[in-house]
């Protein structure tokens, strides 16, 4: 094979295709927009929803409450988004509001139980609210937090009083201790979006190279003209399949380049703003070489696929309709990896899409089974040599070449059997 | 003599297909073709002459039979035998996104034109073919005259000794028509072997130094126009073809003529 006349081929559909629009598009646009886009839809809608709660106050009703729990009103007053309102109708009038959303809950000291046993102050609180609303479920935990902080105050200043020191009291206390990082957070994230929006951006980006670089060059009337040039037909294949895999790991790699760049505007309404210190999504350095071997991988094989079922098509309309049922089943590993549970075994390595995909979600986190990943390297291997076999032998068949076979891939299979039956 | 051009043995193509059973396209084709000779392929629509010159420049293979382009064999040395052929038809559409200098440069570098004369090639080219103006446009930006004249220098960019034209004429106006001829006549004069097809009399007249009528996939006869006068003793080319078709495939009323002439 002539290296040279492999480049000579390979610039030119390559120059030819980024100068096509949907190509580029699809290709190279979209996946470097696409993490800015999901930001800047992120980020406006974080802050429509915040300027939504802002514009709106908290209305709370509050009943008569006995002097020694006035601080408690007043620390909720103090808050300038809640509305305290003095609240002199009956319980079946609050609730009424509550439903309708006019106020959102009702903070009630009942009766002392038993006049004079009890502590002065000592009640019981009951606060009317509703679970259907979420105005109305913030307000409850709000006053929730407020009474408990007010009750353990006014608890401390009794036990005082009452001579308790603070070392006799020693309280049952409930400790926070926060296990998971802002990183673990966002790596566990990025495991589960990376593999399926590379597949996806793979798929999409070898998707219009396929049809353009078969079903394309019949519909403009170039393939006669391109299997009359003193090149072999494997050279103008293997060309044509170096075009393919090249838009497909391109566009897999340009979408993760951009989403690096941008992991850390995107995650920070997430993570409160810890994103910002977070360098590289946690990610570990040594994902990285991992993840580009991956997205290279799936480009090799995706673009050998597509061509396979795209060598067929007589237009782009034909071309497209090929594809898809190819495009659909590659995609469907990234179902199963939604579920976090699901491990990177020997077993799944061998099974090519999902193993990279698997081997994508272990290098973000961290982990890669040796033998997994040695095995994942192999099948996938196996695997475009196959396909690129396949399109081989079917672009080297003169019905297939001229277009005048009938059907597409499966037609072709059954037939050539057929025929192979029949001959021997 | 010298040896000719291209020669064909016996080519032979049949083609397969559920409706019509088998097709025998082309069938036992002799033929040669020597520097400095157009040879005109005539033949009503399906006769077989796209047939004939795809096995010809190795876009098809032939069922049996043999083809020689410069010596070498169509299905044993394909890559030499495309590497001195240029073939131009209607069918042989130019890259749109690309401009037609460009599209020079690709098709003398991928047929393997020496690569140090490559730039001087093409400016050979841009001039001779009088496409200077148009040769930083994208192709499908030009009209279909400046496009003929890309098509054209595309397919003699490597400067090979065999050019082939399968109905080159069939989309064109007849200004542009005309023009190719002159195009044509002038390659013949510079020393190509060119085969040329036509189902248009009066083209094969006006530009083939020897015409082979085709029909039904067989070669019925082969000569100049002169030769074929004698031999048939008809002046027109236009009937010396019915003459021959009439030969090869008689109508039931000639069939039922000729039964009665028999003693
Ligand atoms: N790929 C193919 N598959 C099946 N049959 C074919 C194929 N190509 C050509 N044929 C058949 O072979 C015969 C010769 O066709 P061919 O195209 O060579 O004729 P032609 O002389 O070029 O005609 P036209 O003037 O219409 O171009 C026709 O009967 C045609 O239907
Ligand atoms: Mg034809």
């Amino acid at each position: 094979m002539d290296l040279r006349q492999i480049w000579t081929l390979y610039r030119h559909e390559i120059r030819s295709a980024l100068r096509e629009r949907s190509i580029l598009l699809t290709s190279i646009i979209l996946p470097v927009v696409m993490y800015p886009t999901l930001l800047w839809v992120g980020f406006t809608g974080f802050y429509f929803l915040e300027g939504q709660a802002e514009a709106m106050s908290t209305r709370i009703g509050v009943t008569s409450v006995p002097e020694v729990h006035e601080p408690l009103v007043d620390s909720l007053a103090a808050n300038p988004r809640i509305e305290i309102l003095e609240w002199t109708d009956d319980e079946r009038a609050a609730a009424a509001e509550i439903v309708r959303g006019r106020m959102e809950a009702l903070l009630e000291p009942m009766p002392p139980r038993d006049a004079g046993e009890a502590l002065d102050g000592n009640r019981t609180i009951r606060i009317l609210y509703t679970e259907v609303r979420e105005g109305s479920r913030s307000a409850r935990a709000r006053i929730e937090d407020v009474t408990n902080a007010h009750g353990a105050d006014w608890i401390t200043e009794i036990r005082r009083d009452l001579g308790v020191s603070d070392t006799v009291w020693a309280d049952y206390a409930v400790v926070m201790s926060d296990q998971a990082s802002a990183e673990d957070v966002t790596r566990f994230l990025l495991a589960m979006i990376v593999p399926l929006l590379t597949l996806i951006m793979v798929a999409l980006a070898a998707f219009y190279p396929a049809i353009d670089a078969t079903a394309g060059e019949r519909e403009r009337g170039t393939w006669e003209t391109l299997m009359t040039v003193a090149a072999p037909r494997s050279t103008v294949a293997t060309a044509k399949y170096l075009y393919v895999a090249t838009f497909g790991a391109v566009g897999g790699l340009l979408n993760l380049a951009a989403l690096a760049l941008s992991i850390r505007w995107i995650l920070s309404p997430m993570t409160n703003g810890v994103g910002e210190e977070l360098s590289q999504g946690g990610v570990p350095l040594s994902a990285i070489p991992v993840i580009l071997a991956g997205t290279a991988l799936l480009g090799l094989f995706v673009a050998a696929g597509m061509l396979v079922f795209a060598v067929f098509a007589r237009d782009f309309k034909e071309g497209q309709s090929m594809i898809t049922p190819f495009y659909i089943v590659i995609l469907m590993p990234a179902l199963f990896l939604q579920s976090p549970n699901l491990e990177f075994t020997t077993g799944l390595a061998a099974v090519p899409i999902v193993n990279v995909a698997l081997l994508l979600r272990g290098a973000i986190l961290g982990d890669i089974p040796f033998l997994s990943g040695l095995v994942t390297l192999i099948s996938m291997g196996m695997a475009v040599i196959a396909a690129v076999a396949l399109a081989q032998f079917v672009m080297r068949r003169e019905e297939v070449l001229l277009g005048s076979g009938q059907g597409g891939l499966w037609n072709f299979l059954t037939r050539t059997l057929r025929q192979g039956r029949n001959g021997s | 003599m010298t040896d000719p051009f291209v020669e064909t043995r016996n080519l032979t193509k049949t083609f397969y297909e559920e409706s019509r059973g088998e097709v025998r396209a082309v069938d036992s084709v002799d033929l040669t073709c020597r520097s400095g000779e157009i040879l005109g392929l005539l033949g009503a629509n399906g006769a077989g002459k796209t047939t004939t010159l795809r096995m010809l420049s190795t876009v098809l293979r032939p069922t049996s039979g043999e083809a020689w382009v410069m010596g070498h064999e169509v299905r044993k040395d394909p890559e030499r035998v495309r590497e001195n052929l240029g073939f131009y038809s209607a069918s042989t559409a130019l890259y749109p996104k690309i401009t037609a200098r460009e599209t020079l440069r690709f098709f003398a570098q991928v047929n393997r034109f020496p690569r140090e004369r490559i730039e001087a090639r093409i400016e050979e080219l841009i001039d001779r073919f009088g496409i200077g103006d148009f040769a930083n446009s994208r192709v499908e930006k030009l009209s279909s005259g400046m496009k003929q004249k890309v098509s054209i220098a595309r397919t003699v960019a490597h400067d090979p000794p065999v050019l082939i034209f399968d109905e080159p004429t069939v989309a064109l106006d007849v200004l542009n028509a005309i023009e190719l001829r002159q195009i044509i006549g002038r390659l013949r004069d510079e020393g190509k072997a060119i085969l040329f097809s036509t189902h248009i009399m009066s083209e094969a007249e006006q530009l083939c130094d020897r015409i082979a009528i085709i029909h039904q996939g067989r070669i019925l006869a082969v000569g100049t126009l002169d030769e074929l006068r004698k031999s048939t003793g008809h002046h027109y080319l236009e009937e010396i073809f019915v003459h021959f078709a009439r030969v090869r495939d008689p109508s039931e009323a000639e069939v039922e003529s000729l039964r009665r002439d028999r003693p």
